[in-house]
């Protein structure tokens, strides 16, 4: 079944029934998979990832927000 | 039929607060706004003119699937020593905009603007806005306590949105409508998609590893609904037009992500109005999709873009080939062709040419191929695997408003992002709305009549005078010409009441 009807206050609703909402991605997932790594020797890489290693590695895990729109 | 040409993109930004544990979002999205407005909140929204529950399709529903939990939220909200009104905030500044409290997110909404120009520069000016509120929230905290994020995905389950907005006409068949653009919003991210690491179910947590193109798509649920922030929509039909009912509708999109590409913002909607376009004058759509949820999901967990998905018909389509099939449509739909529709269609060819055959050109254009370059050049850099915390914590930091902290304004600094707009367009869009909506008009009463003003809604500004209250009616001025004879006015007044009295003489 792809579809399942779910009742609601305005009649029959047609929602479609969702896959395994947390499996992993294909594409880049896979470590070796992906199109090739992209030019970094640019005069730019130095800064960026000076910025990227200052990151917490933790800052996903502590940001927290309410559901929104 | 020539469409009336206006658009909007309303922003749910994320707000952290770093020094405490567990911070009250209602009063950090409050303060935060709060330290936008240098004098009191005499200003309010007129609340009367929103209307979630009416419907597209013809009918108003009688609960929203938010109204428990919004319910559940007022009850704790009113032991809270702040009116209704504290806590919403509502700014209505000088530039048009719409700058507030919602759901706990600081909101950001563009003034109505009829040029992609106009639009990228007041989606720009609504960053700086923010900005500049957190730098003055965090002089009043004593350091660097607040951060913002202009993403939909706080990595835990919890999304918010970036919205865009179109008017159209009434005289277009809803169904006709939805049917026309599902598949184009369904692979829109392709251009748009803002990229995740991971992924995630609605208020059900996160799966760390890979990346996919969208930070929305794993919220969708159905095709098609009139919810926002549970059972999401990828076509919202919530029918509150903010223009005249019997002529317009608003068509308000919740399936998109915020970028912080200005080219992305561009082209998502840019195509979308050409699509809009197309519609409104009678094309059909390319292809039907058998499973548009299921769709999104696909495609949007598939970077390499190989994902085929069914087709009504029975044959299978890439995302790619959907958007081909669309921008082929429109290559032979228009035949007088004007300079920003030319610009939209070289574009978007290039893009989805890129797209196949060499996407990093697309750095600093398209969000989600940005972010994935960045995020694989440390991966490969650090040796750590797609599911290592650390990447997740880099995808948020993109977005991060802080010019000193943000990735994507890393890449801005060095100028490998392509520009749409100058930086003196966005100066001048957080001062002055556009010239030729009516958001520049809305924007000059607050600059001219402030202190006069006692509600504003989309369609209106309310006054109180020496006469009594008054009430300029801005329903109607969606013609530029409209739009130039009613600012001559405000200009030319010097008083609301005289600014009305002129308005009856004419």
């Amino acid at each position: 079944m792809k579809y399942e009807y779910v009742k609601a206050d305005r009649g029959l609703e047609r929602k479609e029934r969702p896959f395994d909402p947390l499996s992993k991605p294909s594409g880049p997932g896979d470590q070796e998979s992906g199109p090739k790594r992209p030019d970094t020797d640019s005069p730019s890489r130095d800064n960026l990832m000076k910025r990227m290693r200052k990151v917490d590695p933790k800052q996903a895990e502590k940001y927290r927000q309410r559901t929104g729109e | 039929m020539n469409p009336i040409r206006l658009f909007g993109i309303e922003t749910e930004y994320g707000i952290a607060r770093e020094d405490i544990e567990a911070p009250d979002p209602v009063v950090e999205s409050m303060e935060l706004v709060r330290a936008y407005l240098d004098g009191s909140f005499t200003r309010r929204w007129d609340y009367r003119g929103e209307h979630p529950h009416e419907d597209q399709r013809g009918f108003r529903v009688a609960e929203l699937a938010q109204d428990k939990e919004e319910d559940l939220y007022a009850e704790q909200d009113a032991h809270r020593p702040f009116s209704f009104h504290e806590m919403k905030s509502d700014l209505v500044l000088p530039n048009g905009a719409r700058f507030y409290n919602d759901h706990t997110h600081p909101e950001y909404s563009t003034p109505e603007c009829r040029s992609l120009k106009d639009l990228i520069a007041h989606d720009r000016a609504g960053e700086r806005i923010l900005w500049v509120a957190a730098q003055r929230r965090n002089h009043a905290l004593g350091g660097p306590m607040i951060q913002l994020y202009k993403n939909n995905t706080d990595f835990h389950g919890h999304s918010y949105g970036c919205h865009d907005n179109y008017l159209v006409e009434r005289a277009l068949n809803f169904e006709t409508l939805a049917r026309g653009l599902m598949p184009f919003l369904v692979s829109r991210q392709l251009i748009a998609g803002a990229g995740k690491v991971g992924r995630e179910a609605q208020e059900r947590g996160f799966a760390p590893g890979g990346f996919q193109l969208s930070q929305r798509a794993d919220f969708m649920e159905v095709e098609l609904g009139v919810d926002t922030m549970h059972n999401r929509p990828i076509l919202n039909t919530r029918d509150e037009p903010h223009a005249n009912r019997e002529r317009y509708r608003r068509l308000h999109l919740i399936v998109g992500d915020a970028n912080m590409c200005e080219y992305a913002t561009a082209l998502k909607i840019g195509t979308t109005r050409v699509v809009l376009d197309m519609i409104t004058g009678g094309a059909l759509p390319p292809c039907e999709l058998n499973s548009p949820v299921q769709a999104i999901q696909a495609l949007s967990c598939d970077p390499e873009l190989s994902t085929l998905v069914k087709q009504e018909s029975g044959g299978m389509i890439s995302g790619l080939d959907i958007q081909r099939e669309y921008l082929n449509m429109a290559r032979k739909f228009f035949i007088e062709i004007d300079e920003e529709t030319t610009w939209i269609l070289q574009e978007w060819e290039q893009v989805l040419d890129l797209l196949e055959r060499d996407r990093w050109q697309l750095v600093g254009k398209i969000d989600w191929v940005t972010k994935w370059w960045l995020l694989e050049t440390f991966r490969q850099a650090e040796h750590i695997g797609w599911d290592d915390p650390w990447l997740a914590s880099l995808d948020l930091e993109y977005h991060n408003l802080d010019p000193e902290r943000g990735l994507f304004f890393g890449l801005e600094a060095e100028g490998r992002t392509t520009r749409v707009c100058l930086e003196q367009e966005i100066d001048e869009a957080i001062k002055h709305g556009p010239l030729d909506t009516r958001g520049g008009l809305r924007g000059l009463c607050v600059q001219r009549f402030g202190r006069d003003i006692t509600s504003v809604q989309w369609e209106g500004v309310h006054f109180r005078s020496q006469n009594g209250a008054l009430h300029l009616d801005l329903l109607d001025h969606l013609e530029p010409v409209s739009v130039a004879q009613c600012r001559s006015v405000i200009e030319h007044a010097q008083t609301p009441f005289d600014m009305m009295e002129s308005m009856t003489a004419d």
